[in-house]
């Protein structure tokens, strides 16, 4: 199974919502103490888009973005890895990896990077 | 100004035959028909007239391409730019904008300037897609070299074309990095960038090629600055 | 609790505006306020204006301040308000709060904002640092992105129609047309942007499935309103005042991926909701209505959320003209931010001066809404995520 160690979420003890990213506190209950999360397996796309006229420091024509649902309930923001969106589809599987998403004054940043 | 055909004949360059570019219509955003055509030689003079305006607008470097337009489009009129064409945008006779370009061999296109005279209507997304048709297809080239003046012009044609980066090149437009258009890259983005149909329905055509009409020189500036001075 | 009237109102052409800072911007349009206030050399007690990004764009804070010595209103109290691009209307708010409580009795509030200064990718970039900085900014969504999801969700569970997106970006666009302050003021029709084959290259993709003319502009502009006690309006002009009737706020999640249904706006519902009960009037009341179309799928959603239409019928009824001119619900007669423009600081601001030129039936037939008495305003900040709403009416 898929393990994402870069992407850790976190349970509320008292109520079991699952924030990604952090909260101080628990959105529906205000809890406080929380369990770390680790997003684990297949990531399920809930919804995405292709993105033309990027901002500044991506010199790609577009960026294929969505928003993806693991198998263990925690949701994150990554970027789709495909030439175009054909055979993209909400409900897809996608194979997450941890992979450079940009460049910041010539350093990689790295971020969840899918793959069909 | 007499002309001393002796001297003329030494200095002008030999030129290559380039067949016409043949006229399209393009619907624009608004439902006006632009019509694309080629411009002959002797349509210069004309043409310059509303290109002048443009050598006091530095809004997004307006007057570094109409100066350098200027020139160009002068010194094809006078013999002194080899294998030179130029193609306009007519809406209702007006000139809205025009490409320009030249051929550096049989092989190799050189894209030299884009002007839009009106604005937000990509007009000048257009007309720089029908010269690179103009290369490729009716020219038969392999290559096209582009090089930007502009942020618009760069994202326009380097990031939307996926231009190829010429490391080392240098483009003729003052050794700016220069970036290529190849055959394939071309056919690859056609579907997507290229527009316009064949031929011109002839009552369109007669009216483009009766007489180009050029907007006065305070038009052409509210055109390009926006209609309220801004 | 003091009733709050609108007594002035200022705005000038969005737009590109080069030869202006943004000072000049505001300083314009508030002496217009002041000036249709009939404020004559009076002073204020307070001065809000809203600002997004002058500290990244201009390299300039403490506006407000700035603001206050170029129109000589010292001593008056300033504060510059930042809410993202709801930045206009919460600075309206903090001004009605204060002369509702009676701490002010006249309220100049300014909003403006120079984008144009920096190259389009640049100015996307400046937007999208509201999103969040961790797990969602450094993977190049931008605020286009985010509605070409929320669009995406919306059609699978509504079956919103490109039909209907352009039927926004149409009306939009032509009252744009008819409007002297508006941005774009350039007509299109469905056949250049949609039926014929050369509109692939005329509007193409944006943020998939929203296409280039389902996106606002990137502004330059400013605008700003006068406030006043209504029980004092009279001292200072014979301008029928248009009285705040209520405003609503609520917030939501800052990223999208943490709400349950993005499509749902809660934020929106709740601001919505929220001003209706403080002014005793409900969604059917309202004669005129200023939405924030950033983006035409926003126009279409929060058209439901505010409860003008139900869930899932706003897109129909934006393609059957109920939100024309002369339809069940006018939206956006002033072009809205799809042709006015979306200068981020000014537009809260502009929305509720469009209200009062409604209000006061001061517009040229054509934008005009025959005898309006209730309007309302929805600011959109962030992706959804901070929402202040307006709801107004003409003090009879």
């Amino acid at each position: 199974m898929n393990r994402m160690d870069q992407i850790v979420a976190y349970r509320c003890k008292k109520c079991g919502r699952i924030h990604y990213p952090c909260h101080d506190r628990c959105l529906d209950c205000k809890g406080r103490d929380f369990d770390r999360l680790v997003a684990e397996g297949d990531a399920k796309l809930l919804t995405y888009t292709q993105i033309f006229n990027l901002p500044w420091g991506f010199e790609v024509r577009f960026l294929i973005i969505g928003i993806v649902e693991f198998e263990n309930k925690v949701k994150a923001m990554g970027q789709i890895h495909a030439a175009s969106l054909e055979g993209i589809h909400a409900g897809m599987l996608l194979k997450p990896a941890w992979q450079p998403v940009r460049q910041v004054a010539g350093e990689a940043v790295y971020g969840l990077v899918l793959y069909p | 100004m007499t002309v001393d055909m002796e001297l003329e004949a030494v200095l002008r360059a030999p030129e290559l035959e380039m067949p016409p570019y043949p006229p399209k219509v393009i619907t624009l955003a608004n439902s006006k028909k632009m019509v694309v055509r080629p411009i002959k030689r002797e349509d210069v003079p004309t043409l310059l007239k509303v290109v002048r305006p443009t050598l006091d607008i530095p809004r997004d470097y307006y007057d570094i391409v109409g100066a350098r337009l200027y020139a160009e489009l002068l010194g094809w009129y006078r013999y002194r730019v080899r294998n030179e064409y130029c193609l306009i945008g007519q809406v209702d006779g007006f000139v809205v904008g025009m490409v320009n370009g030249r051929m550096w061999d049989q092989n190799i296109g050189i894209s030299l300037h884009t002007l839009a005279i009106d604005r937000g209507l990509h007009v000048g997304a257009h007309l720089f897609a029908s010269k690179m048709e103009y290369h490729i297809e009716h020219l038969g080239q392999q290559e096209v070299w582009i090089t930007a003046e502009s942020p618009i012009g760069f994202r326009r044609w380097m990031i939307e074309y996926g231009l190829i980066k010429q490391e080392g090149v240098q483009h003729e437009l003052g050794g700016a990095t220069s970036y290529k258009l190849t055959r394939d890259l071309y056919f690859e983005t056609k579907p997507r960038l290229v527009a316009g149909v064949r031929p011109v329905p002839q009552e369109l055509l007669d009216q483009a090629m009766q007489s180009i009409l050029i907007a006065s020189e305070a038009e052409v500036t509210e055109k390009i600055c926006g209609v309220k001075g801004r | 609790m003091r009733d709050v009237a609108v007594i002035g109102v200022g705005i000038i052409p969005f737009g590109r505006r080069d030869e202006d800072s943004l000072l000049d911007m505001l300083a314009y349009s508030s002496l217009k306020a002041l000036d249709d206030a009939g404020l004559g050399e009076k002073g204020v007690d307070a001065l809000y204006v809203a600002n997004m990004g002058a500290g990244i764009l201009q390299h300039q804070t403490a506006i407000a301040s700035a603001l206050a010595d170029r129109l000589s209103l010292l001593p008056c109290s300033a504060d510059t308000v930042e809410n993202g691009p709801a930045s206009g209307a919460s600075a309206i708010k903090n001004g009605v709060l204060a002369i509702a409580s009676g701490y002010y009795d006249t309220v100049l509030v300014a909003g403006g904002e120079k984008m144009r200064e920096v190259v389009g990718w640049k100015a996307t970039d400046f937007v999208a640092t509201l999103t969040h900085p961790q797990v969602e900014y450094p993977y190049g969504i931008t605020l286009p992105g985010m509605a070409g999801m929320l669009a995406r969700l919306y059609m699978e569970k509504y079956g919103l129609t490109e039909e209907q997106l352009i039927a926004v970006s149409l009306k939009n666009q032509r009252m744009g047309s008819l409007n002297p302050y508006s941005h774009v003021e350039m007509m299109i029709t469905k056949e250049g942007i949609h039926d014929h084959r050369d509109a692939i290259v005329n509007n193409p993709m944006a943020a998939d499935p929203l296409h280039l003319y389902d996106m606002c502009p990137v502004s330059d502009g400013a605008a700003a309103v006068m406030l006043c006690a209504l029980e004092k309006a009279s001292q200072f002009t014979s301008n029928v005042p248009v009285v705040v009737a209520g405003f609503g706020q609520a917030t939501d999640t800052h990223t999208l991926q943490e709400r349950d249904d993005p499509t749902e706006l809660k934020a929106v519902t709740l601001a919505a909701q929220q001003a209706f009960a403080r002014a005793g009037l409900t969604p059917q009341d309202v004669d005129v209505a200023e939405l924030h179309d950033a983006f035409t799928i926003l126009e279409i959603v929060e058209s439901e959320r505010v409860g003008f239409f139900k869930t899932g019928e706003g897109g129909k009824a934006a393609e059957r003209g109920e939100t024309a001119l002369g339809g069940k619900i006018p939206i956006n007669m002033s072009g809205g931010l799809k042709a006015r423009g979306h200068p981020v600081g000014a537009t809260g601001v502009a929305q509720v001066v469009d209200i009062v030129f409604q209000l006061r039936h001061a517009l040229p037939e054509g934008r005009q809404v025959k005898n309006a008495k209730v309007g309302f305003t929805l600011n959109f900040g962030g992706f959804g995520n901070n929402i202040v709403s307006f709801v107004l009416r003409r003090a009879e």
